[in-house]
């Protein structure tokens, strides 16, 4: 247990993030195998953008909130 | 010598040293150039390990794919960590000075044993510095195999000198001299940038190299290719931009919030009393 932990503090050490950019992944690993969500293959980099922006802005939210 | 095969796998691999010597740069200035040459090192070590052994047959056994998909995520997992911080130092929600002031003050106590914390090897600098050595020096033997060995050149082997392969690798060996002297010079103004800035811009560029290299494992292919790294790195500094203005009117209004309830708490006490 001890290792997973430092293995996670040493990776990432924010759950937010960490669980965010899996989700991204898990999304963008559906429309790159489903057929029926092909046509949005084409927006794939996008997507990715705008989740890795959502992630940083749900981090830094429950950041700012901590802080009240 | 085959000169257009060299050329071109000069400015394939250019374009790759690049890559890869950002971030080694950056690793030695912001965290230690010991750790960064290290992971450097260490990453040039497995890719003579990996090349000498599968020599041509590289580009069919190395999942080039999933290796991008594995160094993108894990660069983007520590690019939105240095950013976070960063920006909220910069918003005013973290203090900006802490870490300066322990560091400063672990310096004075390690000085005053003798020693030196800042050249010990970071396991995170190490890490930074292998993956992106590792990763485009991977791409870059990519790059001489498949240009060196393209039916355009290998008809020419018997006329040429030179194969293809030994062209473009010279074009590419070329490439990475030109970069290492060119990262030599512009290191020594970097040690002036102060420290929030530098993790900042860091974790900009990681963000920027792992959303790259995650899309391409996604079997993105970006607009411009190669140069759209910096509309990606545009994109996230104008973005964090925008979070550092919104976090710091968050914190105006808590702060406006919290004394308007203090000035109410003594009134209400007073009217309490008898």
């Amino acid at each position: 247990m001890k290792v997973i932990k430092a293995i996670y503090n040493f990776i990432v050490g924010d759950m937010i993030i960490l669980v965010g950019v899996i989700i991204a992944l898990i999304i963008l690993a559906l429309i790159n195998t489903i057929s029926a969500l092909a046509p949005l293959r084409v927006a794939t980099g996008w997507i990715l953008v705008i989740s890795v922006l959502v992630v940083l802005t749900a981090t830094l939210y429950r950041e700012a909130r901590g802080n009240r | 010598m085959q000169w257009a095969v060299a050329s071109a796998a000069f400015l394939a691999s250019a374009v790759e040293f690049v890559e890869a010597f950002t971030i080694v740069l950056v690793v030695g200035v912001t965290i230690n150039w010991r750790s960064s040459l290290v992971g450097a090192f260490a990453a040039a070590a497995t890719l003579a390990v990996i090349v000498g052994t599968l020599g041509v047959a590289i580009v069919v056994y190395v999942p080039i794919g999933i290796l991008r998909l594995v160094v993108g995520v894990i660069l983007i997992l520590f690019g939105l960590k240095w950013l976070k911080k960063a920006i909220l130092r910069y918003s005013g929600l973290k203090a900006i000075h802490d870490e300066e002031a322990i560091f400063e003050e672990t310096m004075a106590e390690v000085r005053a044993r003798g020693g030196e914390v800042s050249q010990r090897l970071q396991p995170f600098g190490v890490a930074l510095s292998y993956k992106a050595v590792l990763l485009e020096g991977l791409e870059v033997a990519f790059i001489v195999i498949t240009f060196g060995t393209a039916p355009s050149t290998t008809a020419c082997t018997t006329n040429c000198g030179i194969g293809g392969i030994a062209s473009a690798a010279i074009g590419a060996a070329v490439a990475g001299i030109l970069v290492i002297l060119l990262g030599a010079l512009v290191r020594a103004p970097l040690k002036q940038i102060p420290e929030n800035t530098l993790k900042f811009i860091v974790g900009i560029m990681l963000t920027t190299f792992g959303t790259f290299w995650t899309g391409e494992g996604f079997g993105v292919s970006w607009p411009i290719s190669d140069a759209f790294l910096l509309v990606l790195a545009a994109i996230y500094l104008a973005s964090t931009f925008v979070l550092v203005m919104w976090l710091r009117q968050m914190k105006q209004r808590q702060l406006a919030t919290a004394k308007a309830n203090n000035a109410s708490l003594p009134a209400q006490g007073q009217e309490v009393r008898p």
